[in-house]
């Protein structure tokens, strides 16, 4: 799921401080998951915020609300109401939830309370690391299921490059090098074919704003 | 697994959100045929063995249906019951399917609207953790 994490506490008041009511939207999504933005963290944030704020004989004044998703224009329905109130919104969800807000409510500005870091896996509470960067191109099938976009330093599709040094990547003696462990696992697979035929330069789609229409579904839009 | 668990049940609150809802709730009890046709398109049923209580209609009558027909006089442990239904029985992915047409996702995300707004939610940093 998608990982972020929360902003540092005085960049959000810098943020919002100009504004008198402001309405802190968190979203049960990934975000809650990561426990960057939930409703636990909506609470957490406002409580310092209005601390900081008061302490700063500051006149803003943050209330908190929690969406169940942010990123789907179905769940935002309850929010409309609310949000008139306020004149500053700050959400707690990804960039994708920031976005739909902000376009929902173009007359109002919409403040990010998080980094939206990445795709990633839950290691222990709180620690995620990163596995996915979402690039529209998936080699992991040939790759012995290591990401070289997101594991090899340089993103190198046809690795390793000559700064590769005992197994460990140029950048630092304490990261592996990926393309080291793509071919270990290879080869203990007996696949290490899969990575002597050179693979073309990658063609970034991420360059672009992408959309996502699954092939059963796609009939019903060809005409929009 | 909620927070705030000594806290008492503010029950103007969860009566207006209920009201707010009121029309859609009661036309969703109303129309549910208990046809259980929902039950197949809930991913959670089926990798729960066909366990009655992930199906969506199941779901959704024992959330928000209870709040409805109690007038939302329910107590702290009866909101934990919910909370369990509507976040651990439910990803609110909102690919069930009602051939009446009922919107239980949206049903679950009314049930879930009223717990959060008595400080009641899934709490994530409480989730146990596989062994290593």
């Amino acid at each position: 799921m998608v990982k972020a994490k929360r902003k540092p506490l005085e960049e959000i008041k810098q943020a919002i401080q100009d504004y008198t009511r402001v309405l802190n939207i968190g979203c049960g999504g990934c975000v809650s998951v990561c426990l960057a933005g939930g409703q636990k963290e909506v609470n957490l944030l406002n409580a310092k915020l209005n601390l900081v704020l008061k302490n700063d004989n500051r006149a803003t004044r943050v209330d908190g609300f929690t969406v169940e998703r942010q990123c789907n224009e179905a769940f935002l329905a309850d929010l409309d109401a609310r949000v008139a109130r306020y004149d500053g919104l700050m959400s707690m969800a990804c960039g994708a939830g920031v976005q739909l807000l902000a376009e929902r409510y173009p007359d109002k500005p919409v403040f990010p309370a998080v980094n939206t870091i990445a795709i990633g896996i839950d290691r222990q509470i709180g620690v995620y690391e990163e596995r996915c960067r979402a690039c529209g191109e998936c080699v992991l099938g040939y790759t012995g299921g290591i990401c070289p976009i997101t594991r090899c330093a340089k993103g190198l599709f046809n690795g390793p490059c000559g700064g590769t040094n005992d197994g460990n990547c140029e950048i630092s003696k304490d990261i592996p090098c990926a393309w080291q462990d793509i071919y270990n696992r290879l080869k203990a697979q007996n696949r290490l074919d899969d990575i002597k035929k050179i693979k073309p330069a990658m063609q970034w789609q991420n360059q672009t704003r992408r959309l996502v229409v699954q092939d059963e579904y796609a009939s019903r839009y060809k005409d929009k | 697994m909620s927070s705030n668990d000594q806290a008492p049940i503010n029950q103007d609150e969860v009566r207006r959100i209920l009201d707010q809802h009121k029309d859609k709730t009661k036309t969703a009890l109303r129309v549910c045929a208990h046809c259980s046709l929902c039950a197949d398109s809930c991913f959670l049923y089926h990798v729960h063995d066909k366990d009655p209580r992930y199906m969506p209609s199941h779901k959704f009558i024992n959330s928000l249906g209870k709040l409805y027909k109690k007038k939302g006089k329910i107590d702290r442990a009866g909101f934990k019951e919910i909370e369990e239904i509507v976040w651990r029985r439910c990803v609110l992915c909102t690919r069930c399917y009602c051939p009446l047409g009922i919107d239980i996702p949206e049903m679950i995300a009314i049930a879930r609207d009223i717990c959060r707004s008595q400080e009641v939610f899934f709490q994530w940093s409480e989730l146990e953790q596989p062994a290593e």
